[in-house]
């Protein structure tokens, strides 16, 4: 092998290299947070909503019926049952730091399911939210209001005008992990939500639907 | 999807075969008078019936949240082993076992699955079967007690197994006594929650083209 073509394939692998490893967020610049907008599309509240949903993990696929109701004290509960009724998971969140499984079936009752799930539907409730500080930052044509969370950041993004929430965002410093979008109607009532993992291959799709109590 | 949701559509398919309408706490039920009489009746009259179509309604209700929802559609049932469950509101979603083969429809995603590729899904195939001959209440998945009143034989089926009691507290059908043909299921989960399935427009013996259950 000549010294050209070794040095063209280092370079290659070179190339490669750095663009996997190169942060998501790099080219984002702090900016000062416009509180108006921040308070105006952050997602703090959900309301009441049944949901159709399928969570495709790893090739395997599961649907059912998703509950998320907004309870008098302000916390939530997520429940999940298969289309027949049968429940696989009830959680309840009352704000960031408490979250109670009150039921699951053996088969996800295992602690990196559970954590991952509880995490999800953390940022679809939007309970990081809830509470500021907010950090603004601007990349491309977007606003990234970001809060802080152990070892992670939240963000909410709007498009640079303010003029609507596009998508909720997980990441590390360098990494975005986790990402939803939105479609059709938003917070307190979205129609559609597709969480997608970054990290690895997991997704749920959420899409609301009117109970029909005339199906009687 | 994982076995054991497999193993739950499973269940389900059981429980709609079997279906009944319940009422809480066997109100107004009183025990059967002869057990065994009524196991010889329940498994001769169920081997006439060759097929069934018909609506149903399911209701789920969340006891401690105080929520219900409610879902409607069609089924069919044709000897030997041929069942499809098509709900149709809220939400449209599909079931057809076949033998040993199994689809499962949810929008545009589609799984074919094999009935035979675990002991369990086999179990539970037993227990549809059992079902649909009228031997049930021999399944030595469940312990059963019966009760009846003027319309109807009330089934409590409480699950023999840990896998099952996971699921099911109990199960209640409620048989017709006019025709032995199951009204409804009542499925009680340990949890306090439940789902009751009732049947209407219910029609046996009526001609079903192959093409329902084509996989």
């Amino acid at each position: 092998m000549n010294k050209s073509l070794m040095r063209y394939l280092l370079f290659s692998v070179s190339l490669i290299f750095c663009c996997s490893c190169a942060s998501d967020y790099r080219y984002m610049k702090a900016i000062e947070t416009n509180t108006a907008c921040s308070s105006k599309l952050s997602p703090k509240l959900f309301t009441t909503s049944w949901y159709h949903a399928s969570v495709d993990v790893v090739g395997r696929h599961i649907s059912g019926l998703l509950l998320i109701k907004n309870m008098p004290d302000s916390s939530y509960r997520v429940v999940f049952t298969n289309e027949a009724g049968v429940t696989f998971f009830d959680f309840g969140f009352a704000g960031k730091e408490t979250f109670k499984v009150y039921n699951i079936i053996s088969q996800l009752n295992k602690k990196p399911v559970v954590q991952t799930l509880r995490k999800d539907f953390e940022l679809i409730l939007g309970l990081p939210f809830r509470k500021g500080p907010y950090q603004a930052y601007a990349l491309n044509d977007e606003i990234f209001f970001g809060v802080r969370q152990k070892k992670e950041t939240a963000y909410f993004i709007t498009n640079k005008d303010c003029a609507s929430l596009r998508r909720l965002e997980l990441g590390s410093a360098r990494k975005r992990k986790v990402v939803v979008q939105l479609n059709g109607q938003q917070y307190p009532t979205p129609d559609k939500i597709e969480l997608v993992h970054n990290t690895f291959k997991m997704q749920i799709n959420l899409t609301r639907f009117e109970k029909d109590d005339s199906a009687e | 999807m994982p076995k054991r949701v497999k193993i739950l559509f499973s269940l389900i398919l059981v429980a709609l075969i079997c279906a009944t309408d319940v009422t809480a706490q066997y109100n107004g039920y009183k025990p059967i008078a002869d057990l065994d009489a009524f196991k010889k009746k329940f498994a001769v009259e169920s081997a006439k019936v060759m097929s069934i179509t018909s609506d149903f309604t399911q209701e789920k209700t969340l006891m401690a949240l105080t929520e219900k929802i409610t879902s409607s559609g069609k089924f069919w049932f044709k000897r030997n082993n041929r069942v499809r469950i098509e709900y149709i509101k809220p939400f449209a979603y599909l079931m057809i076992m076949s033998g040993d083969k199994m689809l499962v429809r949810d929008n545009d995603k589609e799984n074919k699955i094999n009935v035979k590729s675990n002991k369990l899904f086999q179990q539970v195939n037993r227990i549809m079967i059992d079902c649909v001959q009228g031997t049930i209440l021999d399944s030595k998945d469940f312990t059963s007690k019966v009760f009846e009143d003027d319309k109807v034989y009330l089934l409590e089926m409480t699950p023999a197994s840990k896998s099952l009691r996971e699921f099911f507290q109990t199960i209640l059908l409620t048989v017709d006594k006019s025709d032995y043909s199951v009204k409804s299921i009542e499925m009680n989960e340990p949890a306090g929650d439940k789902a009751i399935i009732s049947f209407k427009n219910k029609r046996l013996n009526e001609q079903v083209a192959d093409a329902v259950f084509a996989l």
